[in-house]
């Protein structure tokens, strides 16, 4: 199977996520539970990821807050931020991990910049909106669907200009593009463990430049005799007993991100994104395609487009039809009513070289 | 035996002090809290060798770890705290 869709999540994880998640089943008892060898290794295994998530996206152990997606930190930052009626300024590219979450708190939502590929409209489109009113801002780093790289430290400039909290969605870019909680200077900024930092599913993370709100209560293992939640990170975001094993597995993805270099997995999936939005164009496809792209590429095909992932799944291919739960991002590029295919390619590396990727184009061509 | 014991407000801060005082050289174990010093239950902390006390806190003061409080365990095994 050809898979093309690491937007989903990445379905070949390195052997040592694997291994890292067993050691943790067979030796990790609870994090701060206790004071024996296996409770403390399990602490050593959640300690050692924040540390590694510490490094790649430029924050401190304590700003880690380990959830389940990235969905739930987004939930938890918009809950933390978003008040009942707050006037929220979005991209025209979010998903509905973030719409959802602002249309059930009643919040009034104004949409800037729904021009793919274009920067400089969605600056300007950002600015209008925070230099008129606004409460919070939430921007997704890429598009899920077309794979657009978003000016994300610009917009957040500009929201550190107009004093207005933010949070970033960086479902499709961590562990693709470079990020700096410190240099952005977000609120929030949340990702899943199990896409392109290559941990198993059930993993994520929320990056807190704030104490967030508690959106679940329960115990942390500490500050016991208390009943409200305590008012400190990383426990007033971890009620509960933590993803040990989950969390075993993300710290090995993300170190093996590391090793291969997070500008080298993006170059090498971009260019095999890039390639084939070139040969689907050919073929008569309406590709969308521009300057700031991650290794994700959508088309229209001739067909309806379930019935095309269909074929192509038939025939050893797997991509992702629909709307890929973002139809905020397909009203903007007119796809609402039709749809797109989405190839997103993966870290990895190895089935990236030009004879892999011809392969994949050659197979594209014959059975679409 | 002496020793010292240095409260933290998580596990987290714990294990990040543990972290700063390893690599400078001073030797510590984390532990968690006992009850007695957790008035509001569940906390962890290092012990210290006491001769490395004042360099440990002057450590952590300057690496922004905020402590809660120092305790030196006597020889007869009782624990008081320690003015700082």
């Amino acid at each position: 199977m050809i898979y093309l869709d690491n937007g989903a999540t990445s379905l070949y994880k390195p052997a040592s996520v694997e291994k890292a998640m067993i050691r943790a089943l067979r030796n990790c008892a609870n994090p701060g539970r206790g004071g024996y060898a296996a409770a403390d290794r399990a602490a050593r295994e959640v300690y050692n990821c924040r540390c590694i998530a510490g490094k790649m996206f430029d924050c401190q152990p304590e700003q880690v807050i380990f959830t389940k997606n990235c969905t739930e930190g987004l939930n938890i930052a918009i809950r933390t931020l978003v008040k009942p009626g707050n006037r929220v300024v979005i991209s025209g590219f979010e998903h509905n991990a973030v719409t959802r979450p602002l249309y059930a708190l009643n919040a009034k939502i104004s949409i800037a910049g729904r021009k793919l590929f274009d920067a400089d409209d969605t600056i300007d489109a950002f600015e209008n909106v925070l230099k008129t009113g606004a409460d919070v801002a939430i921007f997704t780093h890429c598009s899920n669907v077309f794979g657009y790289i978003l000016p994300v430290a610009e917009i957040a400039s500009l929201c550190k200009k107009y004093n207005v909290p933010f949070i970033i969605d960086a479902a499709q870019s961590a562990g693709i593009l470079p990020i700096s909680l410190k240099e952005l200077g977000a609120d929030f900024i949340a990702m899943p463990g199990h896409k392109g930092l290559l941990g198993p599913q059930g993993t994520g993370i929320l990056l807190c430049g704030r104490t967030p709100e508690a959106l679940l209560q329960g115990g942390t293992g500490s500050l016991s005799a208390l009943q409200e939640m305590p008012d400190f990170l990383p426990d007033r975001g971890e009620a509960g007993t933590l993803n040990v094993p989950g969390i075993a597995g993300l710290g090995a993805g993300m170190s093996y991100v590391l090793h291969c270099g997070i500008d080298e997995i993006r170059m090498e999936e971009s260019q095999a994104a890039k390639l084939c939005g070139i040969s689907l164009r050919k073929m008569g496809f309406r590709v969308f395609m521009g300057e700031d792209q991650i290794g994700t590429v959508s088309f229209v095909p001739a067909c309806d487009c379930e019935e095309a992932a269909q074929y192509l799944a038939k025939n050893g291919i797997a991509v992702r039809a629909g709307l890929h739960c973002a139809p905020l991002a397909h009203e903007s590029a007119g796809t609402l009513s039709t749809g797109t295919v989405r190839l997103s390619f993966g870290a990895e590396r190895a089935k990236y070289n030009a004879q892999a990727v011809k392969n994949i184009i050659e197979k594209l061509a014959k059975v679409l | 035996m002496e020793y010292c014991f240095i409260t933290l407000r998580s596990l987290t801060a714990a294990q990040t002090a543990e972290g700063i005082l390893r690599r400078k050289g001073i030797y510590c174990v984390l532990q968690r809290s006992p009850r007695w010093m957790e008035e509001q239950g569940c906390g962890n902390g290092l012990r210290v060798d006491c001769d490395d006390i004042s360099e440990a806190l002057q450590l952590l003061r300057s690496n922004r770890i905020a402590y809660k409080r120092a305790y030196l365990r006597h020889n007869d095994g009782n624990m008081e705290a320690m003015e700082l």
